[in-house]
């Protein structure tokens, strides 16, 4: 009979045992050649530089930060309606959100690029398809938003509102002062993911139609996957979603371990 | 300052000198009737105690008179002015009543020093180096004046109610509520909070407190309030009360927690 100690060793080793396997099997049996002419060519990853920076990577940021911008303001107006004692505001504040929440973000961008122009012929969104983008990606960030928000603004505790009230602060000020800093501290993991969902969502952009100053990551890798007839452009600008994405979830951390040592 | 003292409610206008005033006063929570009818007041530079048991009202006409709680029915009025007239500046009035809560409700996201300014900026309007000034003279007076930059989590909770009291100060109130300031601390770090409360008694604050310090009251208190089922059962000096209570539900509360 083995020990409870030699046991969990012994279990151990083929748990790396196993992984060992999988990785020499990838290794030995992957067809390394074809792998890397069809998706790492050297001379096609070459071909995408500057551009894949300069215009996508560049406009992938515009694209997200302005409808994250948006997003989020329209997020908190949504919340604080929800919250509202106003019953009309509530009401509408749930449609709102029910109903971007609920839409696949293509069909927001479809419905503001064709619907928007056929009910206003006369009137245009302004800045063009950053306009609409921003427009449409805030709508849908913003109703997902909402929730979080109202959520984090219930979770600070009663007390903290009645000593704000206490000191002689108006409603707004209190919610302003000390409410939604404390509330922007718990939703900040959620709001990291609507961030990195929204740079994602950004991609369907391509509905509006765009100019090649206009692509953004997703466009500029199926048009150079188009032209090269080759995956390379592809894993290059998945790359460098990464590049957004990573860093992005490094910077909150860090900003979560400050929020948690000041609380 | 006044060191009048009138025992029975009289109708017509506010008491004069009266810090707060507060006349046939009900309270209820949906059906259930927390306040039956209290008539009661604090006169300027008095500390006034409020005993009872839990769920007697006590809390409840506390945070009546500075209106965290909306009185429904009767009147509240604070320095002559009706505090639960509708048309008040309640805002206003608040800024001038010091509230002090059992769980400290210091906001945690900002040091100690800018828990004690931001009201004073915000609200009085202040300048920040004023603010700031004001501010120091308050931690000083509670001993905290090292801790200014601290963060409320990295405080005792001696120290965080210490730090609450001094931010009710530097909005320089006329008149301080404390809502059971001993309540949520360790036995060993009460007497701090108390003795910064007897201090201020000493400078001729108004008080109203509701406690369960019987010593504290009886050793700063100017009147001492027992309250039960939401009715003031008895009222008079806290030594005479503790020590010959009146009313056969005041003896029984006092056997128990004395």
């Amino acid at each position: 009979m083995a020990s409870p100690r030699q046991r969990a060793a012994r279990w151990r080793l083929v748990q790396y045992a196993v992984l060992a396997i999988v990785l020499v099997a990838a290794l030995l049996l992957a067809n390394w050649g074809e792998l890397k002419r069809a998706m790492f060519d050297p001379d096609i990853i070459r071909e995408q530089f500057p551009d894949v920076i300069t215009v996508a990577l560049k406009n992938t940021l515009i694209y997200t930060a302005c409808g994250f911008t948006f997003g989020l303001a329209l997020g908190l107006v949504l919340a604080l309606m929800r919250l509202s004692s106003v019953g009309p505001y509530r009401w509408i504040a749930t449609g709102v959100i029910e109903l971007f929440r609920g839409l696949p973000a293509l069909v927001v961008f479809l419905a503001l690029s064709v619907g928007v122009p056929l009910a206003f012929p006369d009137r245009e969104i302004p800045f063009g398809n950053l306009g609409t983008v921003t427009l449409a990606l805030g709508l849908v960030g913003g109703a997902y938003m909402a929730e979080t928000i109202r959520a984090g603004i219930q979770a600070v505790p009663k007390g903290q509102m009645e000593a704000a009230r206490s000191l002689g602060m108006s409603h707004a000020r209190a919610m302003l002062s000390v409410v939604i800093p404390q509330a922007f501290r718990v939703i900040l993991p959620p709001l990291t993911n609507e961030l990195i969902l929204l740079t994602k969502d950004s991609s369907l952009v391509y509905i509006l139609g765009l100019s090649y100053q206009e692509y953004e990551l997703t466009k500029f890798g199926r048009e150079g996957m188009n032209t090269a007839a080759n995956l390379t452009p592809i894993i290059v600008i998945g790359l460098c979603y990464l590049l957004i994405t990573v860093p992005l979830s490094i910077v909150v951390r860090r900003l979560e371990s400050r929020a948690e040592r000041a609380r | 300052m006044t060191t009048e003292k009138r025992t029975s409610a009289t109708a017509g206008d506010a008491r004069h000198g009266a810090a707060i005033d507060v006349r046939d006063l009900h309270k209820y929570f949906g059906d259930n009737e927390v306040l039956k009818g209290i008539d009661f007041h604090v006169d300027n530079g008095q500390v006034v105690c409020v005993i009872g048991p839990s769920g007697s009202g006590k809390s409840t006409l506390l945070r009546c008179v500075n209106m965290l709680e909306t009185p429904t029915k009767g009147q509240i009025f604070v320095e002559g002015e009706e505090i639960t007239d509708p048309d008040a500046d309640v805002d206003r009035l608040r800024s001038r009543i010091g509230m002090v809560f059992q769980q400290f409700n210091l906001f945690p996201h900002m040091t100690v020093l800018r828990n004690l300014t931001i009201a004073q900026q915000r609200v009085k309007k202040r300048g920040r180096p004023e603010a700031v000034e004001v501010a120091r003279r308050n931690l000083a007076k509670v001993g905290l004046a090292d801790k200014e930059s601290a963060y409320p989590a990295h405080l005792s909770g001696g120290q965080m109610q210490r730090v609450a009291i001094a931010r009710a100060l530097s909005m320089d109130p006329d008149m301080m509520l404390f809502d059971e300031p001993t309540s949520a601390l360790d036995p060993e770090l009460v007497g701090d909070v108390l003795a910064v409360m007897k201090d201020l008694a000493a400078e001729g604050m108004t008080m109203m407190v509701v406690t369960h310090e019987m010593g504290f009251a009886r050793e700063v208190g100017d009147k001492l309030v027992f309250m039960d089922g939401g009715v003031i059962v008895e009222e008079g000096l806290p030594s005479e009360v503790l020590a010959n209570p009146q009313h056969e539900r005041t003896q029984s509360f006092l056997s128990k927690v004395l």
